[in-house]
């Protein structure tokens, strides 16, 4: 068993890999270059400040849609914190500031869940009228499942987070050690390899698109004017 | 269903194009902005799921599987639904706007339309004629070249041989919104600075139609003859009052013409902005009217000429000037944008109506527009239409209260 989910999350991690390299692959082999003409202002420390604002608020879809910006916020930040406060099973030792985040942490994980659950609520309720993706609709899904099953561990069924440390580490390092005899945890640990394959990409792009559209917004005058 | 082997559908798209394609977070809040999504309710055809088609024809192509085990073969049926989809949409760019990462549809589907070109499945109905018509007449209508002015060029004003002001009148205007570029020259007139213009033979189309339809191959010969010929005139500033010419010109015609132009692009609402300032011309008569102004796609979100043409309606002596509840980069598409109008013509019909139904219940006397596809389908749509307003172009309102500043 520990070795099969060893090899398991091999497999998942190289077939990520190889995921995202092939994207990268199509990204560099891209031959046309005919880029759109404009005129660009210096003012780059403008467009980095409306990127990172764009970034960590989702300011676009504040616009758009408060409902649908709530969940959606709420799920990406608590995502965010809930990765930090994970990094104590692959690092040793634990730095300081994983430790001090750990309140945070256990407090994302519940938002976490809760935020996943309205998401797919809303989405699916939201019908006919709008669209509806199946993959996100599935990934929010598993989302939920991680989530939930880390807060039953939190709150009701507590399994030894030192052979949880030791097992990931054994993954890390190749280094084969036993797998936590918790229901929840396993449950927990093979929805997120699930998880990993259908990552979608803007988690990793969004910053690069964002900043572009930044500064396109930001230099659309300069395209028929002078100056500002 | 049958299914054909396809292959890369990545060729004719940009490093950045690529990764806005793996970017979309398929969220559909741009739905809300869409046109098509307004008249149709139908959201197969709408921006995330012509995303999510793309993508499967690109892993299908160029994906981990298809490079271990070989190309897939592609839906037939999936590829004619997205050929449909993409050419249905009228490129007004407003889930670009929307869009929660800022992809760049409004450049991004003239190039998916692209791809589908050179996969022999676009474009759709008439389009495909257009680079045949423009060959054989100058312009996509495949109206006469000698009609290019005859029926709406004023007789008494004088079009200089040469000069620093070039005016390119474009086709949409001169064969089907002539009270626009009727109004255009008589307000350059009275300006009072000699302008020249090209020949009925040389004033071919701008090339626009044929990119925004994915059909790029004449676009280089076109684009360096019309370069060529305004160069030779002298002009140092190439005036027109299209959004779309205006569009291609300042964007891609330094990419086909392989440099920077000789001359600078202005479009009309600037050069007479910018005349009502330094009093060249002036008003003789005033215009006790409720004026609502619509932004054209491709001069608000395209190129950003969005304050010119308020600055001049509300210069007009007793004009008042409304808002669409979605104006400036907001706007939304009359209908008559992507070369769309021809082919999906009832979206067109009721995406115009949809802006005249506005208009009327904020009580405007008189709808202004700015661009001659806006001019024409608008126009188009009004007829067996219960709601009327007068539709009024932005230059035919002013060639009738403006006149020159004699020093």
């Amino acid at each position: 068993m520990d070795m099969l989910l060893l090899v398991v999350s091999y497999l998942v991690y190289a077939l990520f890999c190889a995921r995202l390299a092939f994207h990268a692959l199509v990204w560099l082999r891209a031959e046309n270059q005919l880029k759109v003409h404009t005129r660009t202002s210096a003012d780059s420390l403008r467009i980095i400040a409306i990127t990172v604002i764009d970034l960590i608020f989702f300011r676009k879809l504040f616009i758009s849609s408060k409902m649908v910006w709530l969940g959606s916020w709420v799920f990406h930040i608590s995502f965010f914190f809930v990765f930090l406060r994970h990094l104590r099973f692959f690092l040793e030792p634990v730095p300081g500031i994983v430790t001090l985040l750990q309140p945070v942490g256990k407090i994302a994980g519940y938002l976490l869940a809760a935020s996943a659950a309205y998401l797919f609520v809303i989405r699916t309720a939201q019908g006919i009228r709008h669209y509806v993706s199946r993959s996100n609709l599935f990934i929010i899904a598993l989302v939920f499942v991680i989530s939930a099953s880390g807060v039953l561990m939190n709150g009701f069924f507590s399994p030894d987070l030192v052979v949880i440390k030791e097992f990931m580490l054994g993954i890390l390092t190749a280094n084969p050690a036993d797998a936590p005899e918790n229901i929840i945890f396993l449950v927990h640990f093979l929805a997120f390899l699930v998880l990993i394959p259908f990552l979608p990409f803007h988690v990793f792009t969004a910053p690069a698109i964002t900043f572009e559209s930044v500064r396109r917004e930001e230099n659309l005058f300069l395209v028929m004017h002078d100056k500002k | 269903m049958t299914k054909n082997k396809h292959s890369s559908f990545t060729k004719g798209l940009t490093r950045q194009q690529l990764i806005e394609i793996d970017t979309c977070t398929q969220c559909g809040e741009c739905i809300r902005n869409c046109p098509v999504q307004e008249v149709t309710g139908d959201p197969s055809v709408s921006p995330p799921e012509k995303i999510r088609m793309f993508r499967e024809f690109i892993k299908a192509t160029e994906g981990l599987k298809a490079r271990l085990f070989g190309t897939e073969q592609i839906d037939r049926q999936l590829l004619e639904d997205f050929t449909k989809a993409v050419f249905e949409c009228t490129t007004c760019g407003a889930c670009s706007k929307a869009c929660t990462v800022g992809i760049d549809t409004q450049r991004l589907w003239p190039m998916l339309r692209r791809e589908m070109v050179t996969k022999g499945l676009g474009p759709i109905g008439p389009q495909a004629e257009m680079p045949e018509a423009i060959a054989e007449t100058g312009n996509p209508y495949r109206k006469p070249s000698l009609d290019r002015f005859r029926t709406w060029f004023p007789e008494h004003i004088e079009v200089s041989d040469k000069a620093e002001t070039g005016y390119y009148a474009g086709c949409t205007g001169a064969y089907e919104a002539q009270p626009m570029v009727r109004g255009d020259v008589l307000v350059l007139n009275a300006i009072g600075a000699p302008f020249t213009m090209l020949s009925h033979e040389k004033e071919v189309c701008c090339g626009f139609p044929l990119f925004i339809t994915g059909q790029h191959d004449m676009l280089s010969g076109l684009v360096n003859d019309l370069v060529e010929a305004y160069k030779a005139k002298g002009v140092k500033t190439l005036v027109c009052s299209c959004p779309c010419c205006v569009n291609i010109m300042a964007r891609d015609w330094p990419l086909f013409y392989k440099k920077d132009l000789p001359f600078r692009i202005r479009h009309i609402t600037q050069h007479v902005n910018d005349a009502l300032q330094h009093q060249k011309i002036r008003f003789r008569k005033t215009v006790p009217e409720r004026l609502i102004y619509h932004d054209p796609c491709y001069l608000s979100r395209g190129v950003g000429i969005i304050e010119e043409p308020r600055d001049i309606l509300k210069s007009i002596p007793g004009a008042e000037l409304l808002e669409f509840d979605r104006n400036r980069l907001d706007s939304r598409c009359c209908g008559a944008g992507g070369a769309a109008r021809k082919v999906f013509h009832e979206n067109a019909i009721k995406m115009g109506r949809l802006t005249i139904a506005e208009a009327v219940r904020k009580k405007a006397d008189r709808l202004i527009l700015s661009c001659p596809a806006c001019y024409a389908k608008v126009n188009e749509a009004m007829k067996d239409y219960p709601e009327k307003i007068l539709i009024t172009d932005i230059m035919e309102l002013m060639s009738e209260v403006v006149e020159r500043v004699n020093t």
